[in-house]
């Protein structure tokens, strides 16, 4: 594969129909990912990913289902610039596909599309992440420390 | 040696020479033996040396490894300051998807065992 291509594959324990409605479902993709996710499963549909609170440094991205056919393969880009139809060229494309696996479900899941787009656009999403990760890590734990040293005679 | 100047289309450039498998694994075997020609490499990979050379190439163009003569072949290294800047970039967005993806498992792993037990599995 000559584009820059990132390729992940996972075991899950669990029938492919609950991994595809783990993957595709807005419900379960805010459990896993962005803080919000607004989109319609329909193919071409218009939607967003709601990094943090927006009216605080946060991000809204766009997102737009390509494929949904369950329970094999769920795929859509994100990232493409608002009112633009998402393309190759314009955005990343993520792609899972799922295959049935003994008792589970092998799920391999593929983002293309760096080498057009940069690959500042992914960093710039996950340095946000690591950044709200990070507070979230300490201020969770500045809290009972807090308390602790309130409650020293 | 040319100087290179690190710009952003040389990071896309870079990107794109990490995200082929066959490159990666020229680069893991660079790494292993310390250094090696696109003959001794071609020996350990399934592709001609032809192949291997056109890898190297793109791989030299990135300022991942770098060539020098030694008898008739080129005899290439990798440069580990540049390997360190682009695994760094590349770690960053996989190990991403590494924590979404446990994610996605234990969500799924937990639906699934709601529904046996609500089945009396």
């Amino acid at each position: 594969m000559e584009l820059g291509t990132i390729e992940r594959e996972i075991f899950v324990d669990a029938d492919p129909e609950v991994v595809f409605e783990v993957v595709s479902s807005p419900d379960h993709v805010k459990q896993w990912w962005p803080d919000d996710a607004r989109y319609d499963a329909a193919p071409g549909s218009p939607g967003e990913i709601v990094f943090g609170d927006p009216a605080a440094g946060g991000m809204v991205v766009q997102f737009s289902v390509v494929e949904a056919l369950p329970p094999r393969t769920f795929s859509f880009r994100w990232t493409h610039p608002v009112g633009e139809t998402p393309a190759r060229g314009n955005s990343l494309l993520v792609t899972f596909e799922l295959a049935p696996s003994g008792r589970g479900t092998l799920l391999k899941m593929t983002e293309t599309g760096f080498r057009e787009m940069g690959w500042e656009v992914a960093v710039l999403e996950e340095q946000y992440r690591e950044h709200v990760t990070g507070w979230d890590f300490y201020l969770a734990r500045l809290g009972p420390y807090a308390e602790s040293l309130a409650a020293r005679p | 040696m040319s100087t290179r100047v690190i710009t952003g289309s040389v990071d896309d450039e870079l990107w794109s020479a990490i995200g082929d498998p066959t490159r990666r694994r020229l680069l893991d075997l660079l790494l292993a033996d310390g250094g090696g020609t696109a003959t001794s490499l071609g020996r350990q990979l399934p592709v001609t040396r032809q192949a291997v050379a056109k890898h190297l190439g793109v791989l030299d163009r990135v300022g991942l490894v770098r060539g020098s003569l030694a008898g008739r072949e080129k005899r290439y290294q990798v440069d580990d300051a540049q390997l360190a800047r682009a695994a760094e970039q590349l770690a960053s967005v996989g190990s991403a998807w590494d924590a979404r993806l446990q994610r996605i498992k234990g969500i799924a792993e937990a639906i699934q065992r709601t529904q046996a037990d609500r089945r009396g599995d």
